[in-house]
């Protein structure tokens, strides 16, 4: 029976028609499918295979990455509220847009990813400066920082990620604290990042959740490795 | 042949003895007349300067009226500019922060009474005065799809036209088409004779093909035929679109094509044939830090897909600041070599 509401929430998905997901969840929810498995069956299955139709898939659109995150992060937050007991998180993650640079969308794909595959993301808003980034990413215990950057001067400004960079270096947290960026820049140039000094980047904000995951991974991995 | 006769050339498929070449320089233009960003936009006379002494140093074909992309907000209500001397200025307050405030949205009935638009007015008095006759001058136009983005931000926009109230969004279409048909007949009876139609929801990168059709199609004729498409040039942002190209030529027929710097240029001369003018756009995001001979062999590239059966156009994207100068020349000298027809 679950296999019928994860195939209508995937098509809802890709339909970019968030009605039609909700109507799936809630059927599920009906039939007595638990909150936990409508996250774990259901909706994080549809993101990872949203993030592997967007590698393969030369059609998937803006519209299409939008929706599932927004779609995902709501179910997942009205979910959250059924749970048992809450779940563990992935780890954390703080994320803005770059200093001078007032464009959202990205970063607000990105959290809403990153919410569905239980990562902490802390959304420090837009134009964050450098500083900002990385005294937030102490203070939340983040494993990553993602610098979001619309336009070509706040992605390679001395402002913008560079700077965090260097911060991150002269305060000796490079193992603790990865660097993320993203953004239409990087698109057209896919060595740019590091020219920037961050550690990834990611073509789309669906994709940018699985990097982030992996970044968080290697520094969890780092510190497992540290301690031994 | 002067540079208009060139461009009207290429777009023809008459003789002419090189292709047209583009050069997009926009805040280069403060820093030529040694003023912040901020003074520069202040005056359409000095976009006016700036522009010709710009095309003067470097020597390419046109120039443009355009200030800034977040300049059409502010003649719909934007009261916020940040302004930054490394580039492009920026749209800093949304006119639109709610439903309701788009049922409050007032087009105004003659832009050009618009206090704003008479410092475009401004520049285009002088470029035409200047260059009328010899260069094509370029006016920049965002679609109506595209406009809300600037008035209610990327994300609000994309939540209400794909999931929001239909009659809000329609409403707010509507009042943006209303605007750009204006703006239109605006720029080209101030002397513009290159419309730079800005589209990027003209393109399933962003869209869905079935809100293609919908949505962004309709609009874009709503736009585009009260005045016409004499001199449209179709850009989508810089994103890909050439799987529509066949389409908008069909319902639309643009006579124009700026391709995607990412797009298969080979592919869309070949979608346009001469039935258009294909521009093939040079990715200046990499000029930043493509050497010399890199450059040149991009040009020359772009020069041998795209010239075959004439009716094309050599041009840039952005340009950002950080092109260094050498890029520029290099490039350019490379575009006039290669862009010769023998």
């Amino acid at each position: 029976m679950l296999n019928s509401f994860i195939k209508a929430y995937n098509e809802a998905v890709f339909e970019t028609d968030k009605d039609a997901a909700f109507n799936a969840v809630n059927a599920a929810l009906a039939v007595g499918i638990r909150a936990e498995d409508v996250v774990f069956k259901i909706v994080i299955p549809a993101v990872e295979e949203m993030m592997s139709s967007i590698s393969q898939d030369p059609d998937a659109n803006l519209a299409q990455h939008f929706m599932t995150a927004q779609i995902a992060a709501e179910v997942t937050e009205k979910m959250l509220e059924k749970f048992d007991h809450p779940p563990e998180i992935v780890g954390r993650v703080v994320i803005g847009t770059a200093h001078g640079d007032l464009h959202s969308l990205g970063k607000r794909i990105v959290m809403g990813c990153l919410k569905a595959l239980m990562v902490e993301a802390t959304d420090l808003g837009a134009n964050v400066p450098a500083q900002r980034f990385v005294d937030e990413a102490l203070a939340h215990d983040a494993q990553v920082i993602a610098v979001s950057a619309m336009m070509v001067h706040t992605a390679i400004g001395e402002n913008g990620a560079r700077k965090v960079r260097r911060l991150l270096r002269e305060r000796g947290l490079e193992e603790r604290i990865k660097l993320i960026v993203g953004g239409a820049p990087y698109r057209y140039d896919a060595e740019l990042f590091q020219t920037v000094g961050a550690d990834a980047w990611a073509a789309d904000g669906v994709s940018a959740a699985r990097t982030i995951i992996h970044l968080i991974e290697q520094v969890k991995h780092h510190e497992v490795v540290a301690n031994l | 042949m002067k540079s208009l006769q060139i461009f009207e050339a290429a777009l023809n498929g008459g003789p002419a003895p090189r292709i047209p070449i583009f050069c997009n320089l926009f805040e280069q233009g403060a820093r030529e007349l040694g003023m912040s960003q901020q003074q520069y936009y202040a005056k359409g006379e000095h976009v006016a300067v700036g522009q010709l002494k710009l095309r003067q140093r470097y020597g390419y074909d046109n120039v443009w009226s355009l200030f800034y992309v977040g300049r059409e907000a502010e003649l719909l209500g934007c009261r916020e500019i940040l302004y930054t001397e490394d580039g492009p200025p920026n749209v800093a307050d949304f006119p639109i922060k709610s439903y309701d405030d788009i049922a409050k949205l007032e087009i105004p009935a003659d832009i050009t009474a618009h206090p704003l638009w008479a410092e475009t007015a401004q520049c285009l008095q002088i470029l035409q005065q200047e260059v009328g006759t010899t260069h094509p001058i370029c006016a920049y136009i965002t679609a109506s799809t595209t406009l809300p983005a600037m008035l209610m931000g990327m994300d609000q926009w994309l939540e209400l036209l794909l999931a929001g109230p239909v009659d809000v969004r329609d409403e707010l279409l509507r009042k943006c088409s209303l605007f750009v048909q204006q703006e239109i007949a605006a720029y080209r009876a101030a002397g513009a004779n290159v419309l730079v139609y800005s589209t990027p929801f003209g393109t399933t990168a962003l869209l869905d093909r079935k809100r293609f059709n919908a949505i962004a199609l309709p609009w874009m004729k709503a736009d585009l035929t009260p005045g016409g498409v004499g001199n449209i040039v179709y850009l989508c942002g810089m994103a890909p679109f050439n799987n529509v190209i066949t389409q908008v030529l069909d319902q639309l027929a643009i006579p124009v094509y700026y391709i995607s710097p990412m797009a298969d240029l080979a592919e869309a001369k070949a979608l346009i044939g001469n039935r258009a003018l294909t521009c093939g756009v040079i990715d200046d995001i990499k000029m930043i830090r493509w050497t010399p001979h890199q450059i040149r062999a991009e040009v020359r590239r772009l020069c041998e897909v795209g010239m075959v059966g004439r009716h094309f156009l050599f041009g840039t994207a952005l340009m950002p600041l950080a092109v260094p100068e050498v890029a520029i020349r290099t490039m350019l000298e490379a575009a006039f070599e290669y862009g010769r027809y023998r």
